[in-house]
C-alpha cells in the first residue's frame, strides 16, 4: 500500500487494515488516529499536511501497525474484563439451563433496561422531533446553523451514552469514542458533512424508534411481572382466606380460580404456572435486549464510508 | 529479513512494557495528560529510533482505564473535539510499584547472561 499523503487517506487505509474487526473498535481506532493526526498537523503550522503525513509512519505508526495494536489490545482487554457468567450451555441439563437464567446478571439488567426504555424513549423521541422541527424553523435565521450543529452534536453524545449503557447490560462491544467531528472547517462544510453522513440519519432513526420500542418493552415487562407475581402469590391468597382476609381470585371466563373448595390445589397449579411465566419472561428479556443491542449497533455504529 | 525479525522481537517485548511506561509517565506528571501529550512526551524521550509507535498507546491507555488503573475526564477543547485527560489512580500507583519491581528483576536477570556478569 502507498504511504498515505493526507489525513483522509491515512484514515481510509486504517479502516481497510481493520477490515473485519468489530465496527465499534473501528470507530474508536479512527477517532484516536484522527485526533492525533489533526493535533500533529496543528502543531506543525509551517508544514503541509502531506509533509506531516510523511513522518507519521515512524511516529504514530503505519496503518497496518496501528491496526494490529488495536486488535491485540482488544483481545487482551476482553479477556481481562470478561464478567464471569455462569456457563449454561453444554454440560448442564435442560431444566438447569432453563432456570439458570436466574443466575445470569444480564437477565436483571435486561429487565431493568426494558423498564427504563419507556422513559428514555420519550426523552429521545421528544428531543429528535423538537430538534428537527426547530432546525427547520430556524433554518432561515442566523441561529439556524449553530442550532442544527448543536442538535446533531448532542444526538451523537446520546448515541455514545446509549451504546455504553447497552454494553454494560448485554456485553455487546460498543464504541468508547464518539464519531470524530472531522476537520475544523467552516459551518457550512460541517453541516454538509453531517447531512451526507449516513450515521446522522440512522442515529436519529434509532432515537425516534426508541419510543415505540420503549412502549412495547415496558408493557411486556410490566405485564409479565404483574401476571407471574399474581400467579405465584395465589397460595398466599388461599392462606389469607383462612384468616378471614380479603382474597383475590382470577377469572377465566365464567370459571373462577382462587376461591371455593378446590382453591388449595388450584393455587398450587397457579404457582407453578407463575414460576413458568416468570422464567419465560426472564428468557424473553435477556433475548430481546440482546437483539436490541444488535439493532442499536447496526444503527448507531454504522461503519462509515 | 533481519529487520522484520528485529521488529517482531521489539513488538513482543513491548507487549507489557507500554503499559508500564504509560503508568510511569502519568505517575511523574504533575498534571493530567491527554493522549497526544503523552505521545509527544514519549517521542521527546525517544532519541533516534522510536521503540514503539505512538499509535499503539491509545488502546493501552483505554485498557488501563478500563482496569481502574487510570481515571479519565473529558475536557472540551477550542482546537477540536473534546480531549480525554488521564490521571493515575492509587490502584495504578500500586501496580506501577509492583510492575517496576518485576521489571528491575527481569532486567538484572537478563543482563547477567548477555552482559556476561554471571560467567
Amino acid at each position: 500500500m502507498n504511504a498515505p499523503r493526507s489525513i483522509d487517506e491515512y484514515l481510509k487505509q486504517l479502516r481497510t487494515a481493520l477490515g473485519g474487526a468489530d465496527p465499534a473498535l473501528i470507530q474508536d481506532a479512527l477517532y484516536d488516529a484522527e485526533e492525533y493526526l489533526r493535533a500533529e498537523v496543528a502543531a506543525n503550522p509551517g508544514k503541509s499536511e502531506a509533509d506531516v503525513l510523511e513522518l507519521i509512519a515512524s511516529t504514530y505508526g503505519a496503518p497496518e501497525e496501528v491496526a494490529t495494536a488495536y486488535r491485540d489490545t482488544e483481545v487482551k482487554v476482553r479477556q481481562a474484563l470478561k464478567t464471569p457468567t455462569p456457563r449454561e450451555a453444554g454440560s448442564a441439563s435442560a431444566p438447569a439451563r432453563f432456570f439458570g437464567v436466574y443466575l445470569d446478571p444480564r437477565t436483571y439488567t435486561s429487565l431493568f433496561y426494558m423498564l427504563l426504555t419507556l422513559a428514555t424513549g420519550i426523552v429521545y423521541f421528544t428531543f429528535v422531533v423538537t430538534g428537527l422541527s426547530l432546525s427547520a424553523g430556524f433554518a432561515v435565521l442566523i441561529i439556524g446553523i449553530p442550532f442544527f450543529l448543536a442538535f446533531i452534536g448532542i444526538a451523537r453524545v446520546i448515541a455514545l451514552g446509549e451504546g455504553r449503557l447497552l454494553e454494560a447490560i448485554t456485553g455487546e462491544r460498543m464504541p468508547r469514542r464518539p464519531v470524530h467531528p472531522g476537520p475544523p472547517g467552516g459551518w457550512w462544510a460541517r453541516i454538509g458533512e453531517m447531512l451526507r453522513d449516513v450515521r446522522t440519519w440512522t442515529t436519529l432513526a434509532y432515537l425516534v424508534l426508541m419510543l415505540p420500542l420503549g412502549i412495547v418493552y415496558f408493557t411486556l415487562a410490566i405485564t409479565g411481572l404483574a401476571i407471574s407475581t399474581a400467579f405465584i402469590g395465589a397460595p398466599l391468597s388461599v392462606v389469607a382466606q383462612h384468616f378471614g382476609w380479603p382474597a383475590y381470585a382470577i377469572n377465566f371466563g365464567s370459571y373462577t380460580l382462587g376461591v371455593g373448595e378446590h382453591s388449595g390445589i388450584a393455587s398450587v397449579v397457579l404457582l407453578a404456572i407463575g414460576v413458568l411465566l416468570l422464567t419465560l419472561l426472564m428468557h424473553l428479556a435477556r433475548g430481546l435486549i440482546r437483539l436490541h443491542a444488535h439493532l442499536a449497533k447496526a444503527l448507531l455504529v454504522v461503519p462509515g464510508t | 529479513m533481519d529487520d522484520t525479525q528485529d521488529r517482531k522481537f521489539q513488538k513482543d517485548l513491548n507487549a507489557g512494557l507500554v503499559a508500564l511506561v504509560l503508568l510511569g509517565v502519568l505517575d511523574r506528571s504533575t498534571e493530567d495528560l491527554y493522549g497526544y501529550e503523552i505521545a509527544k512526551r514519549l517521542q521527546r524521550a525517544n532519541e533516534g529510533e522510536a521503540l514503539f509507535k505512538e499509535g499503539t498507546i491509545y488502546p493501552v491507555l483505554r485498557a488501563l482505564a478500563a482496569q481502574g488503573l487510570l481515571t479519565s475526564r473529558v475536557v472540551p477543547s477550542y482546537a477540536g473535539p473534546p480531549r480525554r485527560y488521564y490521571r493515575i489512580t492509587d490502584e495504578g500507583r500500586a501496580m506501577l510499584g509492583s510492575w517496576s519491581a518485576i521489571w528491575r528483576q527481569t532486567r538484572s536477570f537478563v543482563d547477567r547472561f548477555i552482559e556476561g556478569t554471571d560467567a
